[in-house]
């Protein structure tokens, strides 16, 4: 899960490297145990005994003197994730000590603060997709469909060039397009960003916007960075019911707002659960949610195929079932977790799907604590969406492909929304 | 019943991890029923098992070195009656129980399950109490298979086939003739997943030792129970192993 943040995080380390004061000898010490501890972990636990045709062995005897020679932190970090990046797989990350650290011990806890709205890249263009109600950026009149040219004095077109092109051939290329612009929003508690955009009659305009603090609630669970976790439930024509949530985790409380909203409609026409722009997180609460919408045990999502055994992902039944029509919505920065629930729901029938092309990244993964107090994500298994297709690499594809249009945002439409609602008032 | 069986069904577990390395049994080898009633004896002796009706442990649940964990506590009571929980912090509680015929679980984010065929058995199987007591009704054989070092110490390899399901190998101390280790395939509704689980130190309470340090490892995982105290004969609530609101719906469908 979150794979996108802790790449920018390691990015960012990176990027800073220079200005990292230098390793004492018992750093670097710390470093190689967790440099062994990695090699051992993927060499134990990777699903696949063959590494998918790399020589893991070499790979050790390549990076280790590159980990005995790094002078600092970043470096450090930098050598370990491209020793996993040889994987060629997602899910594999070294994450920063203080990224996962206590809720309470650590100002920037659940990341930095953001600007109140969501981007995504929709034809090569930044493209404001929704704002936060009574955020400053609402507040300074920033609207759905706006275009944004710059941020902080930096043009975005270059930037979205570059990732489009380094991602040309990834399903992830949407995700991490949509975050190259959302980091660079992204900033310290308070800051304001300054960014221009281009706004719905075509006028440039230069808008000064204070960060806020992420919504919804902190939730922290093992040593995955804390996230900020919301979920949000309504009525759509009356007897249409919506749920979305930004994140699978905080189970506690999202376990229960998710089967209170499903059970507050269960009478309802339809149903449409919202996962654009969801990264993904535990994997059980997929299995958890499908049990509002299935009402005939032993039925699977999928299967996690570990080195020691297959892992069927069975949902069980959670009655009253909601029986009726159920529409789900994805795109290309919906990821891991979200990819399980909405691949296994549609390969059983249950569930269409409306949107674009999900991340296919879609590996069940576990994070350990490392000797030097950074942590590991490893992926633990190969993913086989019950319909028998990886989604790795593959993604969802949806049964209505609906693309967000600038022209359709400024227009105050969501036109996959609207096709979803559209299906299930055909089928009434 | 050693403390490491009751606590499977909770924690779903298994590994093929097997540090053990076979050793040439120069020696004739004890009869799997001699090893089995001499446990019992080391234990505290059949009248102390023959005393308690009923139990309650508590202690801790850990996923080893990934920072989740949370209370754990266990009831037991005769004749096969068992109610467990464990509450992980950010997650919620994970429960696990038996009334003596219908066997469940019931978890925040998986929602309830009620078990058949041979998952039911095996709950079953691990609610009973007194289980070193009967294992021969239990068990349909128990056989020693040889001799193999369990990190370090020198133990006797047992198999035991039971009335239901699959063979469970279980390790004991030659010289103090304790568990300490076992091996078999749990069977889940996610599917059937290799376990080993090593157990140690045992502690003596009313007469009877129990093992309060439980480590299991199932697909590349370990989880660690540390077992803080067992209570026996306890003033139990009565409604303590009734079925749970949501296994009663699902049992109604």
């Amino acid at each position: 899960m979150s794979s996108a943040r802790i790449l920018a995080i390691a990015t960012a380390c990176a990027a800073f490297a220079a200005a990292q004061p230098a390793l004492t000898p018992e750093q670097k010490r710390l470093n190689l145990e967790s440099f062994e501890f990695i090699w051992s972990t993927i060499h134990d636990q990777y699903w696949d005994p063959a590494f998918g045709g790399v020589n893991w062995n070499a790979v050790h005897d390549e990076f280790r003197p590159r980990i005995e020679r790094a002078a600092t932190m970043p470096e450090a970090r930098t050598v370990m994730g491209q020793m996993l990046g040889r994987l060629g797989k997602s899910h594999f990350a070294i994450i920063p000590a203080d990224v996962y650290g206590d809720l309470d011990s650590h100002e920037d806890a659940g990341g930095p603060q953001t600007a109140g709205f969501d981007v995504r890249v929709i034809e090569g263009h930044a493209i404001v997709t929704s704002v936060e109600e009574d955020s400053p950026a609402s507040v300074q009149g920033v609207h759905p469909g706006w275009e944004i040219l710059s941020i902080d004095g930096t043009e975005l077109a270059p930037r979205i060039q570059k990732v489009g092109e380094l991602y040309r051939n990834s399903t992830m290329r949407e995700l991490y397009l949509a975050r190259s612009v959302l980091s660079k929003l992204a900033g310290a508690a308070s800051s304001e960003a300054r960014v221009q955009f281009r706004d719905g009659g075509g006028t440039v305009v230069t808008k000064e916007i204070r960060r806020i603090r992420p919504r919804g609630s902190l939730a922290k669970f093992g040593y995955l960075p804390p996230n900020y976790v919301w979920i949000t439930a309504r009525k759509i024509d009356g007897d249409i019911g919506y749920i979305a949530f930004n994140m699978f985790l905080d189970p506690l409380r999202l376990m229960a707002e998710f089967g209170a909203a499903v059970h507050a409609c269960v009478a309802c026409a339809g149903m449409i659960v919202d996962l654009r722009g969801n990264p993904g997180g535990l994997g059980i609460m997929a299995m958890g949610m499908a049990g509002w919408f299935i009402d005939k045990p032993d039925q699977r999502l999928g299967t996690m195929y570990t080195r020691q055994a297959p892992v069927k992902f069975i949902v069980n039944p959670r009655p009253p079932v909601y029986s009726g029509s159920l529409a789900i919505l994805v795109d290309g920065a919906s990821a891991s977790t979200s990819e399980v629930f909405a691949g296994g729901l549609k390969d059983l029938g249950r569930a269409r799907i409306f949107g674009t092309r999900t991340a296919g990244a879609a590996l069940p993964s576990a994070i350990d604590r490392l000797p030097n107090g950074d942590a590991l994500q490893h992926a633990l298994a190969d993913y086989i969406s019950e319909g028998g297709r990886t989604l790795e690499g593959v993604g969802v594809i949806p049964d209505v492909e609906v693309k967000l249009t600038r022209q359709a945002l400024l227009s105050g439409h969501d036109p996959v929304l609207d096709a979803a609602i559209e299906w299930i008032h055909a089928r009434k | 019943m050693p403390l490491c069986q009751r606590l499977r069904p909770a924690v779903v577990l298994a590994s093929l991890l097997c540090c053990s390395g076979a050793i040439r049994a120069e020696e004739p080898l004890p009869k799997a029923e001699e090893i089995l009633d001499k446990f019992v004896e080391v234990t505290g002796g059949k009248a102390a098992y023959e005393k308690v009706h009923n139990e309650k442990s508590t202690g801790t649940f850990e996923f080893a070195g990934k920072g989740v964990k949370g209370p754990l506590t266990i009831y037991r009571a005769e004749p096969k009656k068992m109610y467990m929980r464990v509450e992980l912090e950010n997650i919620g509680a994970i429960e696990d129980g038996t009334d003596g015929e219908t066997a469940w679980m019931l978890s925040v984010m998986q929602g309830p399950h009620i078990k058949e065929g041979e998952e039911r058995a095996v709950s079953l199987r691990q609610a009973t109490m007194r289980e070193p007591l009967v294992w021969r009704t239990l068990y349909k054989s128990a056989e020693t298979t040889g001799i193999e070092n369990v990190d370090g110490t020198a133990c006797y390899k047992v198999v035991l086939t039971p009335n239901e399901g699959k063979p469970e190998t279980q390790y004991y101390d030659k010289k103090s003739n304790l568990l300490v280790k076992m091996t078999m395939t749990a069977v889940t509704q996610m599917g059937e997943i290799p376990t080993e689980t090593v157990v140690s130190d045992y502690k003596e309470q009313n007469g009877l030792l129990s093992p309060r340090s439980i480590r299991q490892k199932a697909l590349g995982q370990e989880f660690d129970i540390t077992i803080a105290q067992v209570e026996y004969n306890i003033d139990m609530p009565k409604d303590r192993f009734d079925l749970p609101n949501e296994i009663k719906a699902l049992a109604k469908k």
